[in-house]
């Protein structure tokens, strides 16, 4: 009799003391949950711009070679002179950083300057940019 | 990009660009509503490789230069605009981690954790201003995403911001957006630059913002989460995310958590105004403060016992050539440099009369190089002649064409430090009144 209520007794402690273990486990045990969130990405609204056509053919031509400043952008765009001058018959070539000094600048900085460049470089009437960026 | 001013005055353009480039490019076009554009590809780096490579490579690619200028024709266009408010809303399953995973994943984070923006969450955070959420603050360059008051309210929530930040974090953001602030060049450099955000007036001690010391660092809870939020805007809502568009070669804390701190108005020396006074607010206003800066010079002077020796450490430290690492862009003479006083090094220069004025005149004065020492190749030195007047090798070339450009905050705690801010190029501090 003893022996029964000894053991009754501790089996009813272990189970309490599992219980007892387990329950933060089971409490601390992420569950998953339905998430409504608001989108955080935004939607774009640009102004379209329009892109101008190109000339059908280079010949007789006025191509401006724009250099930005970056290194090595100037000789680069001097080649592609070249070979222009070379390929296209009665083509000419004026290259912005002899002509138009003050717009060789590798960080333009703002919209205004960028649009001050482009006034400057309008003023020689291009046919066609070309543009050597970077890097 | 220049070509499409270029292309708005209608001239065609044909843009050469290196191949680690072209992402960032054309990125750039389709944000300013060129959806395409005539492009040609150059294997990279076009910089700093030799004469006979540069040449090479235009021979390489003049064919499609030629075919380009010719044969171009767009062939994209721009998606429709949708609504800018109400934002949308997304739904997942998961835990708090799924949920931050799923947001790295898809953009929508930098990769530390954020807080869910659920609809309680956000509406929350919008309580901290009286602002309308459906008021629309302006496009976040590079990729022109519409920023609302709502928007910035999911961003703050993220962030772990409390609604009485919104005023400050709304007023930085609405400073950002001004064109003088140059957002689209900082967040798409290859250059370590980060954003700088100085608060001024009673919000400081409202809001309990840091301004004394460790300000800018860890253990502040409005300085950390409003600069995340910005941070967190920056590449989300304006899409600046490397390694295209944002193409910092190794980018850095701040891209993170922005530099975010209060003038330690309490340490101010007598006779020295705070700084939004110095940039015509009154003193009773609230002034956030935000500028374009390259990591930060540590002045380290802890023996001087004059503002002349100060000066010549100073002197030592930036110069046109160190300020930044490399030689300034000639553009960087005109704007101006913050430099932020530790207290101490304050009370060295005004406990010897010296006004803010007297420091900004000896700093400009002393801290210069000479012409020769000039680096051989470096752009626009025609331009600095223009500037200057006619340079000699022996000419000493100040960092700025003016002592105005020196900008002098009070910053930080106690010890013997303080730091000189360069500026990104076209960067410009912004000031804007803080509203509630």
């Amino acid at each position: 009799m003893k022996n029964r209520t000894l053991r009754s007794g501790l089996t009813v402690f272990i189970s309490l003391a599992c219980v007892f273990a387990l329950t933060p486990i089971a409490l601390t045990k992420e569950t998953k949950q339905e998430w409504q969130v608001l989108n955080p990405e935004g939607v774009v609204k640009i102004e379209p711009m329009n892109v101008n056509p190109h000339p059908p053919t280079l010949e007789g031509k006025t191509v401006m070679l724009r250099w930005n400043g970056k290194h090595n952008g100037d000789k680069f765009l001097e080649k592609v002179g070249e070979l222009l001058i070379e390929k296209v018959k009665d083509i000419k070539i004026i290259k912005s950083w002899e002509v138009a000094p003050e717009t060789v600048d590798p960080i333009t900085g703002s919209q205004e300057r960028s649009r001050e460049f482009a006034k400057a470089i309008v003023k020689f009437k291009p046919d066609l940019v070309i543009g050597a960026q970077s890097d | 990009m220049d070509q499409l001013n270029l292309e708005k005055m209608g001239i065609p353009t044909v843009t050469i660009s290196s191949s680690e480039f072209i992402g960032l490019a054309k990125d750039t076009a389709i944000g300013q509503g060129a959806a395409d554009l005539s492009f040609v590809i150059v294997p990279h780096p076009m910089g700093m490789i030799p004469l006979e490579e540069i040449r090479k490579k235009a021979d390489l690619v003049f064919p499609e230069v030629l075919r380009m200028a010719i044969e171009w024709k767009p062939a994209a266009k721009l998606p429709p605009m949708k609504p800018v408010y109400p934002a949308g809303r997304l739904k997942w399953k998961g835990t708090v981690e799924d949920i931050n995973r799923i947001f790295f994943e898809k953009g929508l984070s930098l990769g530390l954790p954020i807080l869910p923006p659920t609809p309680e969450r956000v509406a929350k955070v919008l309580k901290g201003t009286s602002r309308r959420p459906d008021e629309l603050l302006g496009m976040v360059p590079p990729r022109m995403g519409a920023l609302t008051v709502e928007l910035v309210a999911i961003h703050a929530a993220m962030a772990g911001c409390k609604p009485e930040y919104m005023p400050v974090l709304i007023a930085a953001l609405e400073a950002l957006l001004d064109p003088r602030a140059n957002w689209r060049g900082l967040t798409t450099t290859t250059a370590t630059s980060s954003i700088l955000v100085i608060v001024n007036g009673p919000v400081i001690y409202e809001i309990g913002l840091a301004s004394r010391q460790g300000a800018a660092g860890s253990g502040h809870h409005a300085n950390a989460s409003i600069g995340f939020a910005i941070n967190l805007i920056a590449d989300i809502v304006g899409g600046s995310r490397p390694p295209t568009p944002d193409k910092s070669l190794l980018g850095g804390p701040g891209d993170f958590v922005c530099w975010v701190f209060g003038e330690n108005q309490l340490a101010l020396p007598q006779g020295w105004e705070p700084y939004h006074v110095d940039r015509g607010f009154k003193k009773t206003e609230s002034v956030v403060t935000i500028m374009g800066v390259y990591p930060p010079v540590d002045n380290i002077d802890h023996w001087s016992m004059t503002p002349e020796e100060h000066i010549n450490w100073w002197a030592n430290l930036v110069t046109p050539l160190l300020s930044i690492g490399g030689p300034c862009w000639i553009s960087q003479m005109e704007q101006p440099h913050i430099v932020a006083l530790g207290p101490e090094h304050a009370q060295l220069i005004a406990g010897a009369g010296w006004s803010k004025d007297q420091f900004r005149r000896a700093f400009w004065e002393k801290a210069r190089i000479p012409f020769s020492a000039w680096p051989k190749g470096c752009p626009n030195t025609d331009l600095l002649v223009k500037k200057l007047g006619p340079v000699n090798p022996d000419i000493p070339i100040p960092i700025t064409l003016t002592p105005e450009e020196f900008q002098v905050v009070i910053a930080g705690g106690a010890g013997k430090h303080s730091h000189f801010f360069a500026p990104f190029p076209g960067c410009f501090p912004v000031s804007k009144p803080v509203k509630k």
